[in-house]
């Protein structure tokens, strides 16, 4: 059953075909800066080093050539670091969902002292810069000696302060949760847990995937945290891993750091071409209240 | 959920707990073999490797004082940046590399540890084998000294033969040592060049906006330097020091010179479209036959030819919980035997070392005569690029101030306007 | 109360405690090399005020905040409402619009670094047009308004897809209804798909002004806060304060003075809904 806000509705097609053809131009033109920059970072990990300064710059390669993309896998554990970015992804993806999950639950649903205190202190922490408060979480990690390990990437973002934005998400959808289907429930005997589980979380399907993508995305392009806890090559995420391609002597090794970055790219855009519509829907409530 | 909530908040007391001992942990010096740690910024293998069997052979001989020794690349780019991270952190290494820009002030500031008594006191270390001029900005005025300088790598130009024949110019190695063999010859070259197939002029690679002192040092052949030679006055306003800046101006205007910008990368010399590139020894380690290349000293400039050499020394952190150890280890790495092992990678500071069979094995691309004349005949002279006891309280400052000039503002107007921004600071 | 606990618990352990930390350093002067540490109460903060690089980095801040935001937010609208008609391939644009967001920054950074160099793909295109490009890192004219254009192309993808739900959930009877009442679709827009969609303008409107005055990477990856300091944005000047002059202190000062920005301008944000936002807040 649907609420009435989940019905998709598009613009009904009544457009001519010269204003068609004008909003095809229009969109064709408006994507260029979209698509054109991962088109060049594609295309230049094909090329050898002294075309991708090459003056004036071309798109595709003159001189095709795989030795920078090969060197990918040479010249780190690439395989090895995107497995850590996936796993280390999917464990925030999932933590995230559930905790926050709870967490949007109880602010929208559950009475209890200090609720509103509590949301409008969590948003606060929301606007806290990362820069700053790197240093004392790298005190308190390197004191529990989790330094070079995955546990700060994985507890950072599933528990820090930017997982309020997905809190965020979760209570804005339960909030226009009709009440009828807990009272039901709770005439079937069940506890709070069991509603939770049963029924509410089983409706709440566009923001699961709202809150999913953004944490998958968040925690696959993780650069900064990083860069300050990981040492090892073999340990490191993606979002690194790309910017560390550099040869013996110091010198960065361009065509290999476009193409790592590219191998990132490609998976999630599959990903997300076919999750639209889910991402899309589970959006739409984000707004409405409150 | 009761289970993770009491985790949670065990783990985060436990992290609060542990972090204010950490900060209030005073060292109580622990009998029995220590750990030793040093930080570097390399994480090329033949490096790692070599250091670790230096180590290995350290705590073979002196298996009561230390246990092992371990050496830790930082990972971040930013090699300062990462180091104080992580002492800031909590994790001091007892040893470190330190780029020759830290060094005054890394002194000045009681960051190092004085090892004089331990390098006089090893025997066989000869400590007057070491160069007085590699080892000068790593020295107190007391006579201490705060670090070994491992590496000794002069700046030279990188020049492209094969660019020079196409833009049909001559063969400028045979006035390299004429009074002809001038900063404006090669930019002429340069331009000549880039007008003719469109290549670089001339480059410096290192030279950033936010690197700025890598320009500005090669301005020494014009008699100009940033600030005087305590410190405490800026210079950068000085007569030379703006006419090299014009100069500058004048090769990017005319093409000679690419325009820099931003944080963007000059194009490598190794790509094959650059003609000069001013470079030190690594850089030939990317070089291969595909391009006809030569490596030759710097050019003269108004005033004279002024080499100069970029430095990196290992030293002992005042803040290491083992000084001592770390120290003796400090003297055994850099005594005669071992630091001709480290001059596979690394030009020495040692007389004795300076020769062409030690060094050809750093810099396998060059030739012997490339060697002798742009190393070893350099080296004992050369200057580093100047250095300041409070350089990185203003050298941002110093950048946004030059901006205007490398897109051809007013070089009068710019360095005045730096050097009121920085005096307060450099005056102490 | 469980099920609230290990979110809230995280954030405050995660988010508050530490930045009490940095409240905390920044009444003192920390050189990390040297172990320093003192107390100097305020003087962080005079110092802080008496800089003119700090009302530099300040002025940069909030001009890259207003630019970002004023860009992100109309072309993500207009975006929206172009991909709104039922055409088909609509699905494969808002794929390409959304891609940059799930680009890394610093590839991102790094790619359009090399287009907006003096001689790069801007310039080389602008050149077969017969247009002789900027410098556009290098001016201080230009240099912001590329970092912003970067920044904005990295994340309108994201406040599209936001708008473009909440456009959805407009109901097409009140527009028919408006354009039988002789309202042009301008006015229909303005009228009556704003204030429906304007919870969502307000909640992109405050993420987008925090995430703005948060920007860090493409700075240190295009302009090292150049030229001058016309691209010095407070996260660069306080990364650069404390990883390179060495000073923790001044640094978590800035630190807590770019927050109380942020709460400050989310505040003012906040609580002018009540004005032209008329849905239950």
């Amino acid at each position: 059953m649907r609420s009435k806000r989940e019905i998709s509705v598009a613009e009904p097609n009544r457009h001519s075909t010269a204003s068609k053809v004008a909003l095809y131009i229009i969109l064709a033109a408006s994507s260029v800066p979209f698509l054109y920059p991962t088109l060049w970072m594609f295309f230049s990990s094909f090329k050898p080093a002294n075309e991708i300064f090459i003056q004036p710059p071309t798109l595709l390669p003159q001189n095709w050539t795989i030795d920078g993309f090969a060197q990918i896998f040479t010249a780190q554990p690439f395989v090895q670091q995107y497995g850590n970015s996936i796993y280390i992804a999917v464990v925030v993806t999932s933590a995230s969902i559930l905790l926050s999950a709870m967490a949007g639950y109880a602010f929208a649903r559950i009475e209890f002292p200090g609720r509103n205190a509590l949301f409008v202190l969590m948003l606060a922490a929301l606007m806290v810069p990362t820069e700053v408060t790197i240093i004392p979480i790298f005190t308190a990690v390197s004191a529990l000696g989790l330094n070079d390990t995955h546990w700060p990437l994985i507890i950072l973002p599933t528990l820090g302060p930017t997982s309020v934005v997905s809190v965020f998400i979760f209570r804005q959808h339960f909030l226009s949760f009709p009440k009828e289907y807990e009272e039901a429930a709770r005439l079937d005997g069940l506890g709070r847990v069991g509603i939770f589980l049963r029924v509410a979380m089983p409706l709440a399907k566009p923001a699961i995937a709202a809150v999913g993508i953004m944490a998958f995305l968040r925690s696959f392009n993780m650069y900064f945290e990083a860069l300050i806890f990981l040492h090892t090559p073999e340990k490191f995420t993606l979002g690194l891993a790309i910017t560390r391609y550099q040869d013996i002597y110091g010198e960065p090794m361009w065509a290999t750091q476009l193409g790592a970055a590219s191998l990132t790219v490609v998976p999630i855009l599959v990903v997300f071409l076919f999750a639209q519509r889910q991402f899309v829907q589970g959006m739409a409530q984000v707004g409405l209240k409150g | 959920m009761r289970a993770s909530r009491t985790k949670v908040a065990a783990l985060t007391l436990t992290g609060l707990i542990a972090a204010s001992l950490t900060a209030c942990a005073g060292g109580t010096a622990p009998s029995g073999p220590v750990e030793l740690t040093m930080a570097l910024w390399s994480s090329n293998e033949g490096h790692l490797a070599l250091l670790q069997q230096i180590g290995d052979a350290f705590v073979a001989e002196h298996p009561d004082e230390v246990s092992s020794i371990s050496f830790e690349p930082v990972t971040n780019p930013d090699y300062i940046a990462g180091l104080t991270t992580q002492v800031a952190g909590g994790n001091v290494p007892d040893l470190a590399w330190i780029p020759e820009s830290s060094a005054l002030e890394f002194v000045n500031e009681g960051i190092l540890h004085d090892v004089k008594s331990t390098l006089e006191s090893t025997s066989g270390y000869d400590l007057n084998d070491i160069l007085p001029a590699a080892i000068g900005g790593w020295e107190g005025d007391d006579g201490a000294i705060y670090a070994y300088p491992f590496s000794n790598s002069p700046f030279g130009l990188y020049v492209n033969n094969d660019l020079l024949a196409k833009a049909g110019q001559s063969d400028i190695a045979s006035i390299v040592g004429t009074d002809a063999y001038t900063w404006q010859t090669v930019a002429d070259l340069g331009a000549a060049v880039h007008t003719a197939v469109g290549a670089e002029g001339l480059t410096v690679p290192q030279f950033t906006p936010t690197n700025w002192s890598a320009l500005t040092m090669l301005g020494t052949s014009w008699g100009a330097e940033p600030w005087s030679a305590d410190g405490k006055t800026c210079e950068l306003n000085s007569p030379e020091m703006v006419e090299y800046l014009k100069w500058y101006q004048d090769q990017v205007a005319r093409g000679a010179m690419p325009e820099v910008t931003g944080s963007i990368a000059s194009p490598a010399f190794a790509g094959g479209n650059v003609t000069f590139a001013v470079a030190q020894l690594s850089t030939s380690g990317a070089l291969d036959d595909s391009l006809d290349w030569t490596f030759l000293p710097l050019p003269a400039g108004p005033a004279g030819y002024a080499p100069i050499i970029g430095q990196a020394g290992v030293s002992v952190l005042e803040r290491s919980a083992n000084p001592q150890q770390a120290s003796d280890f400090l003297a055994y790495l850099t005594n005669p035997e071992n630091a001709a092992l480290l001059a596979q990678f690394f030009p020495p500071p040692r007389e004795s070392l300076l020769n062409v069979e030690t060094l050809q094995k750093a810099a396998p691309k060059l030739s012997a005569e490339e060697i002798q004349s742009v190393i070893i005949d350099v080296v004992p002279d050369a200057t580093v690029k100047a250095a300041n006891p409070v350089l990185s309280q203003f050298t941002d400052k110093v950048r946004a101030g030059l901006d205007p000039i490398w897109t051809g503002g007013d070089v009068t107007e710019a360095v005045t306007a730096t050097c009121e921004s920085i005096s307060p600071i450099i005056e102490g | 109360m469980a099920f609230v606990a290990p979110q809230v618990l995280g954030v405050v352990a995660l988010g508050l405690v530490p930045f009490a930390f940095v409240i905390w350093y920044s009444l003192n002067e920390w050189r990390p090399l040297t172990g320093a540490f003192n107390f100097i109460g305020l003087d962080n903060y005079t110092q802080l005020f008496s800089d003119p690089t700090f009302y530099a980095s300040l002025s940069a801040s909030l001009l890259f905040g207003a630019a970002l935001l004023v860009f992100n937010l109309s072309i993500a609208m207009v975006l929206a409402v172009l991909l709104n008609q039922r055409l088909r391939g609509t699905s494969a644009f808002r794929t390409i619009i959304f891609s940059p967001v799930v680009v890394s920054v610093v590839a991102w950074s790094i790619v359009w670094s090399f287009l907006l160099a003096p001689n790069g793909g801007i310039n080389g295109f602008l050149a077969m047009i017969g247009i002789d490009g900027p410098n556009w890192l290098g001016e201080p004219g230009t240099a912001l308004i590329s970092v912003v254009a970067v920044q904005v192309f990295k994340g309108v993808g994201m406040n599209m897809v936001l708008f473009l739900a909440a456009l959805q959930g407009v109901p097409a009877e009140m527009k028919e209804a408006a354009q039988l009442d002789g309202a042009n679709p301008w006015r229909s827009f303005w009228s009556i798909t704003v204030p429906m969609i304007a919870p969502t303008i307000l909640l992109t409107c405050i993420l987008t002004t925090i995430g703005s005055l948060e920007v860090f990477a493409p700075v240190q990856l295009l302009t090292g806060g150049g030229p001058g300091n016309a691209t010095n944005v407070l996260p660069y000047f306080l990364f650069r304060t404390a990883f390179v002059s060495q000073q923790f202190g001044y640094a978590s000062a800035i630190g807590v003075v770019l927050f109380a920005i942020i709460l400050g301008l989310t505040l003012l944000q906040w609580f002018s809904r009540r004005r032209w936002v008329h849905d239950e807040v």
